[in-house]
């Protein structure tokens, strides 16, 4: 046996900004050893120097090209929860529409991803079309296509649009059709089952043990979604089913965002026919009290923690940032023991990585 | 006479059982709780959490500087998932002195959470099996940078350039 130093990225098309360390013994991997740090921009310090309101894109930042509207969510909630601010209820619907528009692009993002891994080209082009449409959805809503800062500290900084709630009601309808289409061409597709069927499982017990959350670990059969336990917004308000996978192979990983996205369409029609009248947006001092508190929310890969420690001034004492993709990120090298090096791809995207959110 | 919340339960267990290291104990809200323990006992409170009280899925592990006070608070978030309760176990330790015995036998998933603490606060975990740099560069070689004595550099882009020049033999 001749085990052998392999380093895997950072410039590998699958890798992205990660760099792993193996250690392969001719085709085997025996140990995978993530080296992070690439995208590091000191987002927990760079926050402590500047005011709650500037650090709205700062924050958005931390997962900015998937998923940043959950991102915001949690950050906004704990100095809400810090201040005892009350938003209203319209401003409450907006986030929940944002937030689950966001959540779909993102799991369209992560479709396209799998079938460049698995060798699908089709697969990549579709979803990455029909992202476009969501994405056009909250351009409309915020006026930017990736980057919204749309939600803001008392509630949100834009009205719907004349003639949104239609349009997006259609979009919805095209989508959920869509979904058929995706599932014939991914999911049942014969290839794609024996490429990622019992490729990196991840036992319930494992996952719970590791900390890992989100999709990743309801996949694994661990029923487990914050905005369940611990409703926030108006989120138990609305009818919807949390997914859960069986093996917590690759295959569940990726069936389950198909799922969710299902789930978020579900969401996104009753948020869009109940949205109340009223204002968007309540008046918020610039000044968060003395005072700590931890928030969670359900972003789209996962759970966000922020733990926010206020000092009576305009700026934060300490915010941390717990982000799901950082909590994913020990799955990896835990499924990477002993497989074809072939699977390392499959395993690292099946579990939704997004390198920026586990730097920060 | 009202039924007693499962926040409350649970602190009441966990008095019952080290009523002299519980510095403080209190139900911040609904399904948060706030433990403070004397520093030496963070893990056998800990244990007691996870096998008797169900506390099994680790969220956070942050540390806090209170440079006024000379000292480091730590502080570890771990949320119950039969009893959707949150539970912040935090524990105080001397700023010049930071050493605590790591809580990864209890909670796996405390790795990375762990390291990340040591690099950015300089707190020792006893037991962790790699305390080495995860998220800062390699050549790392000012103070654990969320201190609040490490200053941010007034001209980032001269300090670059500078070390670009140096790298680059010049």
């Amino acid at each position: 046996m001749s085990v052998m130093k392999l380093s895997m990225g950072p410039q590998h098309p699958i890798t992205g900004h990660f760099r792993f360390i193996l250690d392969v013994d001719g085709d085997l991997v025996l140990k995978l050893e993530p080296d992070i740090g690439y995208t590091h921009r000191g987002i927990e310090k760079l926050v402590e120097k500047r005011t709650y309101l500037q650090n709205l894109p700062v924050i958005e930042r931390v997962n900015s090209y998937c998923d940043s509207l959950g991102t915001m969510l949690g950050y906004l909630e704990v100095i809400e929860e810090v201040m005892g601010l009350n938003v209203p209820e319209r401003a409450k619907y907006l986030r929940v529409i944002s937030a689950e528009l966001n959540r779909i692009a993102s799991h369209l993002y992560f479709l396209c991803l799998t079938s460049v891994a698995t060798g699908l080209e089709t697969m990549l082009m579709w979803p990455i079309n029909d992202r476009e449409l969501i994405l056009d959805l909250l351009e409309r809503l915020s006026g930017q296509r990736i980057t919204y800062t749309y939600q803001t500290i008392g509630g949100v900084r834009f009205d719907m649009p004349d003639g949104f709630k239609d349009e997006a009601l259609k979009r919805l309808d095209y989508l959920e059709k869509r979904l058929e289409d995706y599932y014939k061409m991914l999911v049942h597709n014969h290839t794609f089952q024996l490429r990622t069927k019992n490729v990196g499982i991840l036992k319930p017990s494992d996952a719970v043990k590791l900390g890992v959350v989100g999709p990743n670990l309801r996949a694994s059969g661990v029923k487990v979604d914050v905005r369940k336990d611990e409703p926030y917004e108006v989120y138990d308000r609305f009818d919807f089913l949390i997914p859960t996978g069986k093996n917590g192979d690759s295959y569940d990983r990726v069936e389950i965002r198909l799922k969710e996205i299902e789930q978020s369409i579900h969401i996104l029609r009753q948020a869009l026919k109940d949205v109340p009248k009223g204002a968007i947006k309540t008046w918020a001092p610039p000044i968060v009290p003395k005072g700590e508190a931890y928030s969670r929310v359900e972003a789209a890969r996962g759970e966000f923690g922020y733990y926010l420690v206020g000092d009576g001034t305009m700026k934060p004492y300490r915010l941390k940032i717990s982000p799901p993709s950082f909590r994913n990120l020990i799955a990896l090298p835990h499924l990477c023991r002993n497989v074809p090096l072939a699977d390392v791809p499959i395993i690292y995207i099946s579990l939704d990585l997004i390198p920026m959110d586990v730097d920060r | 006479m009202t039924e007693k919340s499962i926040e409350e339960r649970i602190i009441e267990d966990v008095k019952a059982r080290f009523p002299e290291d519980i510095i403080e104990a209190k139900v911040q809200r609904k399904s948060r709780i706030s433990l403070s323990v004397k520093s030496e006992k963070i893990y056998d409170v800990g244990l007691f959490l996870r096998d008797k009280l169900g506390f099994d899925h680790i969220a956070s592990v942050s540390g806090v500087d209170y440079i006024t006070m000379n000292e480091f608070e730590v502080i570890y978030y771990i949320w119950s998932i039969d009893n959707k309760v949150l539970v912040g176990l935090r524990t105080k330790i001397p700023r010049d002195r930071p050493i605590l015995k790591s809580l990864i036998d209890l909670w796996e998933g405390a790795l990375y959470h762990e390291r990340e603490a040591w690099e950015m606060f300089g707190i020792n975990f006893l037991g962790h099996p790699n305390l080495s740099l995860l998220l800062l560069p390699e050549d790392w070689d000012g103070l654990p940078p969320l201190r609040k004595d490490f200053l941010l550099p007034e001209n980032p882009q001269e300090k670059l350039e500078e070390k670009i020049k140096k790298l680059s033999g010049g």
